[in-house]
């Protein structure tokens, strides 16, 4: 028992342990940055095993936990004002236990992945170093006790992704995208920090339990309008918008594919943008008493989820695609927790995590292949209609993919069909209104998902047609000049860049694209496993996972038995999901594979929709007329104030001083610091004189 | 020696003033021998002044420590009277760290280097002195001979515009200054008894119109150091022009006089008249906050947007003096102190960046990243700390004040419902300008014509270490807060105290004419309940 109960008072190590690597990275970084720079394989093993060893404590804190042992919290005095007291610590229990295990497993398997994909990249160094910070803080964040703590991390975690985002920093996209991410969720963040003061002012605490039995208790008496509870949950719900990319926050996910696939995977896919959803999971003891609050996460949710899908259809980057993809079934996670489908929410954060890894790294495996033959250069690495038959050159990479695609289409028996099962069968006991919007996306997803995996994987390459890349260079000079606005364009960056390019084309390319290494093949293959298997301990006869993880407060019985469980019910609702699945794969097979259809005629036939998809419903172009100009348009006025008006007055009445005083002035030749030490002087007088009176 | 009775603010406080003393008759070459003095100087009384605190200085006691009085001129009842309590004793240790690290960073200076280190030395005792002193004459003799040095740093080593800054600079503050010395003769006047000494006017009680009436002087003259809207204007010229060193004193001690002075005099002594205008506070504290991060965002010179960000910061302080809450108050020391830290170190890495470029606007420079990582490395994480990122000091000072504004019992509940939305706005636009200004100095591409015109070196060692000096405390109170509240949290406490028994007072005894619509009690609810 003593063992256990000191692996419980070290858990604080899980955090701190990537922690230390970063920073020891990181001032090697900054002091010896050379010989730091030439010592890649060391930090890479040093970080790599530092990770591990958080992982291998927090698969024994796992097992510890799923043992029965009691929960366990550690808490010390971090801020005090007088009897005022903030405190911080961590805690233990079987959510906490989860999500370590998928973060450190996740983590691990990306940081050895990063070893060949970053191979060549001049600040391999510095991205461990920030991998290992961003996996330290996610840490945190997941082992907080407090809501104040989780604020932290969660600001914590969003700096990391800022500085990952912008790691190419010398790349304007990725300059942009890493500002619009950080901001972003600032502003859900905004949402979050007044949530958590109302409900601290209201409660006077931040603990999660005592907030929610508060709460209640206080809307219960009447001491606290409902509607004010509502307000405040919702402002807290804010922050989970932003960060799980919900619809109105989602913006900035996309943009944030300009980072390095690692960490797509990572942070975009698996780890952060979930930290939402759990967030969300961990503020269940406020939220279920509020049902508004609870129906308005339901629609975000819903309305994400099928936004995130309809715009998926029609993108021609592999990442973004994959991008709207984590956003569309984020959305499915958040609407899950909002028809109060606990569980059923966090397995699909579980599930979703390890085959929409395993989908980024196979995106990356693409990418790398493609740079090959293409070059360095994203716009025509990443362009599914450069890709093509890959399946031929990169048959691991393809096998894993075409896994990852299946568990996210909803086929048994792959994870993602037990997860979305049972959100889809839970949500339609709640509203079948929401049910048919899950439904429907459900099979939009599995159109999607087989589109790109048909239009890389499939066919035939077409990475050396000149037409098609002339055409896409083309259409990013197009946008660039759109984006920077007439007047703002600057036709020496443009030609600077198409400079660029070319001097990369004399590269030595290859005609073909070739397999990665195995330090990239293997996270594939090791993220393949759960992704097959890990939805069995969730079915709906023996639901291992609905019985280790319920909401706060609800006692569960053992794991339900075959006999409470009711076949003709998951026959119908299994049923039904994996046909419009499948109708899904079908119509993509038929247009991406056989090419019985041809999807420009559909698309020429509705260019309304067709430009709503293509344009993410436009919504980017909203925000940067009424948000990012209305912004600086207001920031300029209020700067002309300043200086006409204000200090306009000031040097006026400045003016009318020196006026009186020019005699002065000439007197002493105009030398400055005379004419203080006179200031000074007289002031002095004046002291003594009143002093002496 | 006896440890316990030895003078020891009288020591460090006038230590580098007589140091000035020698630097005439050190050898002129070209600077090299009078900046190691200099810096030993420094170093020798920020050792000293630890080295204080350490051996006397309990952090239990809310009251004045280390005292020492000894009549001056008796005529006049002038006393040189120092010590410290909990709020002004974290100032004095911050101005030695902060001047010492001036010194070190004003090694490239080759204009005048006896003079100017002869200035920086006297600045040293006069900013010591302002924190230390407790009689109110000496009070302002210090902060007169503090101007000086800081006109003068302006005016000669400055930028184009120097001249034009230092005279605005010094109208501004001497102007200010009389209202301090008015007040102060006022109140040392008033009553039975003629004293300078800080403790007993804060004891004296004065009449309300009086109170009002001498808080608004006060606040004119804090107003205009802190400074508070609309009275900044001479700040973005004075820090627009002034050098790397001038500008990590003005924004890492100048700025914190003021404030310093609002908790002391206006908090502290006027009491009756602080109820009155505290809510004038926080509305000009919300206006701080917001229209400076507004303006900092229009900026296209990189001293300027980093003054503006200086003004927003300082609105948290306004606030959470104006708080009545324990945490408030704390919070707005803290936020006096992270501020000192994280501004001294943006200044001085805008300086060094300006040392290579030879630009401040901002669409002359672009993507200097790549040539210098080092110092984009040390912009980023200074730049982060300024944005309030947890594990920062700035992150738990904001918080601190947010916090203890909205558990306020003094304000109703739509007014601070405001004023934390306000606040929060302004934790939308901290970013916002900082990361736009970080992506246009260091992202994307080189800026050719910048390139091929000035040689980027990345930072040297000395600029790498001054920065982890700095780094070392934000990061230290962002982890571990308590390590710095524990400090002057008696003091805070007893301030807080004394202001809710006036506060109920006035409450009862004048029903409708109090400002403040509250709820009688105050009082901050705690975990533990």
């Amino acid at each position: 028992m003593d063992s256990v109960d000191t692996l419980y008072q070290y858990a604080w190590l899980i955090p701190v342990l990537p922690l230390i690597g970063a920073a020891i990275v990181g001032t090697g970084l900054i002091s010896y940055g050379e010989a730091t720079n030439r010592l890649r394989q060391p930090v890479a093993i040093f970080i790599v095993s530092l990770i591990g060893a958080a992982m291998v404590l927090s698969f024994a804190i796992f097992w510890s936990q799923w043992q029965g042992h009691a929960p366990y919290q550690a808490m010390f005095e971090w801020a005090s004002a007088g009897d005022f007291r903030i405190e911080m610590g961590y805690t233990i229990d079987h959510l906490v236990a989860l999500m370590l295990v998928v973060v450190t497993t996740v983590a691990f398997l990306v940081m050895i992945y990063t070893d060949g994909y970053m191979a060549h990249d001049a600040g391999y160094v510095r991205f461990y170093a920030y991998l290992s910070l961003f996996s330290s803080s996610m840490l945190g964040l997941v082992i907080s006790p407090n809501l104040l703590q989780v604020y932290v991390f969660w600001e914590l975690v969003g700096m990391c992704s800022y500085l990952l985002i912008g790691f190419w920093y010398d790349r304007k996209p990725a300059a942009d995208a890493c500002q619009k991410a950080f901001v972003t969720n600032r502003v859900g963040d905004f949402g979050l920090l007044l949530g958590i003061l109302g409900l601290f002012w209201a409660t006077g605490s931040f603990d999660f339990e005592i907030m929610g039995e508060r709460l209640t208790d206080m809307v219960n008496v009447g001491s606290l309008p409902a509607s004010v509870a509502a307000i405040f949950a919702i402002l807290v719900f804010l922050g989970p918008v932003a960060k799980s990319a919900q619809f109105p926050l989602h913006v900035w996910l996309p943009d944030a594919m300009e980072g390095p696939t690692p960490i797509s995977a990572l942070i975009h896919a698996a780890t952060m943008v979930a930290a939402g959803v759990f967030l969300v999971a961990r503020m269940y003891p406020v939220f279920e008493h509020i049902p508004t609050v609870m129906t308005v996460i339901a629609y975000t949710g819903a309305f994400t989820a099928f936004m995130g899908a309809t715009i998926a259809i029609t993108q021609n980057d592999i990442k973004k695609g994959l991008a709207f993809s984590t956003m569309s079934q984020l959305g499915y996670m958040v609407m899950a927790m909002g028809v109060g489908a606990y569980s059923a929410g966090l397995f699909h954060l579980m599930t979703h995590a390890y085959f929409k890894a395993m989908l980024f790294l196979g995106s990356g495996s693409v990418i790398h292949g493609m740079e090959a033959v293409v070059g360095h250069d994203p716009v025509l690495a990443q362009d599914m209609r450069l890709m093509g038959g890959l399946r031929k050159y990169m048959p691991v990479t393809a096998i894993t993919f075409l896994i990852g695609t299946l568990a996210i289409s909803g086929i048994p028996p792959f994870a993602g069909f037990w997860s979305k099962d049972e959100i889809l069968g839970a949500t339609f006991a709640v509203n079948p209104a929401l049910w048919a919007v899950g439904w429907l996306t459900a099979g939009i997803t599995a159109f999607y998902m087989f589109r790109m995996y048909f239009s890389t994987f499939e066919g035939s390459f077409r990475g050396n047609d000149e037409g098609i890349r002339r055409d896409l260079k083309r259409a990013q000079f197009q946008k660039m000049g759109m984006s920077l606005g007439p007047g703002a364009m600057n036709p020496q960056e443009l030609t600077l860049d198409a400079a660029h390019d070319e001097h990369d084309e004399h590269g030595h390319h290859a005609h073909e694209p070739h397999e990665s290494p195995l330090s990239m093949i293997f996270p594939l293959l090791a993220l393949a496993v759960p992704s097959v298997l890990v939805g069995l301990v969730g079915t709906p006869f023996a639901n291992y996972f609905e019985a280790f993880i319920h909401p706060p407060g609800e006692v569960m019985a053992a794991v339900e038995t075959a006999e409470a469980f009711d076949w003709n019910e998951f026959a119908l609702m299994a049923g039904s999901s994996v046909a419009i699945a499948t109708v899904g794969i079908i119509i993509s097979g038929l247009m991406y594979r056989t090419k019985a259809i041809d999807p420009r005629a559909i698309a020429a036939k509705i260019p309304f929709l067709y430009n709503l998809s293509l344009n993410k419903w436009y919504v980017d172009d909203i925000y940067e007329v009424v948000f990012v100009q209305g912004s600086r348009k207001l920031a300029k006025q209020v700067l002309e104030v300043d200086i006409r008006i204000v200090d306009g007055l000031v040097n006026l009445t400045g003016l009318v001083t020196l006026v009186s005083g020019e005699g002065l002035k000439y007197l002493e030749n105009g030398r400055a610091q005379f004419y203080a030490l006179i200031v000074f002087g007289a002031v002095l007088g004046l002291v003594l004189l009143s002093g002496v009176t | 020696m006896d440890l316990a009775t030895f003078p020891w603010l009288t020591t460090v406080t006038l230590l580098p003033l007589v140091a000035c003393i020698a630097i005439p008759f050190l050898p002129d070459d070209n600077g090299k021998t009078v900046r190691w003095y200099a810096l030993s100087v420094g170093l020798i009384d920020f050792v000293l002044i630890v080295a204080a605190f350490y051996l006397n200085y309990d952090f239990s006691q809310p009251g004045l420590q280390l005292v020492e009085s000894y009549t001056w001129v008796p005529q006049l009842d002038l006393k040189w009277s120092v010590g410290v309590d909990g709020l002004s004793m974290p100032l004095v240790l911050l101005t030695g760290f902060i001047t010492t690290l001036a010194a070190l960073a004003a090694w490239p200076v080759t204009l005048k280097p006896k003079f100017f280190y002869f200035l920086l030395l006297a600045m040293y005792s006069g900013q010591i002195g302002v924190f230390a002193v407790q009689d109110m004459l000496l009070f302002f003799l210090f902060w007169e001979l503090e101007l000086i040095p800081v006109y003068l740093l302006l005016s000669i080593w400055g930028g184009k515009k120097r001249l034009y800054a230092a005279t605005k600079f010094i109208l501004y503050t001497a102007g200010g200054s009389l209202f301090i010395l008015v007040a102060a003769l006022a109140m040392a006047f008033y009553g039975d008894t003629i004293t300078f000494d800080m403790t007993a006017l804060a004891e004296k009680v004065y009449p309300l119109r009086m109170q009002l009436l001498l808080y608004g002087a006060f606040l004119i003259a804090y107003a205009v150091k802190l400074p508070i809207i609309p009275l900044h204007t001479w700040l973005p010229d004075a820090h627009g022009e002034a050098t790397a060193p001038v500008h990590m004193l003005l924004a890492g001690i100048l700025l914190k006089m003021g404030g310093y002075a609002l908790i002391r005099m206006n908090l502290g002594m006027l009491p009756d008249a602080h109820t009155y205008f505290a809510p004038i506070l926080v509305i000009l504290g919300c206006i701080n906050i917001v229209y400076a991060a507004l303006t900092s965002f229009a900026q296209r010179n990189l001293k300027r947007k980093i003054a503006y960000s200086s003004i927003s910061h300082m609105g948290f302080v306004l606030i959470g003096i104006a708080s009545f809450t324990n945490l408030g108050l704390s919070g707005a020391v803290l936020q006096m102190i992270s501020h000192g830290l994280i501004g001294a170190s943006l200044f001085f890495l805008v300086g060094a960046t300006y040392d290579r470029t030879h630009t401040l606007i901002l669409d002359e420079m672009g993507g200097v990243g790549k040539k210098m990582p080092k110092i984009f490395a040390m912009f980023t994480t200074c730049s982060l700390a300024s944005l309030a990122l947890p594990g920062m000091s700035g992150f738990v000072a904001e918080l601190m004040v947010f916090v203890g504004f909205a558990t306020s019992d003094a304000y109703s509940f739509t007014f601070r419902l405001i004023t934390v939305i306000f606040m929060a706005i302004g934790v939308i636009l901290t970013p916002i300008y900082l990361l736009s200004m970080l992506r246009e100095i260091f992202y994307g591409p080189e800026n050719k014509e910048l390139v091929e015109h000035e040689v980027l070196a990345d930072a040297e060692p000395r600029e790498v270490f001054i920065i982890a000096c700095l780094l070392v405390p934000i990061i230290g109170f962002g982890f571990y807060p308590k390590m710095l509240t524990q400090i002057y949290d008696a003091t805070t406490q007893k301030l807080t105290a004394r202001l809710s028994q006036v506060f109920v007072a006035t409450e009862a005894s004048a029903e409708g004419l109090a400002p403040v619509a509250a709820l009688p009690v105050l009082k901050a609810p705690s975990l533990s309940q």
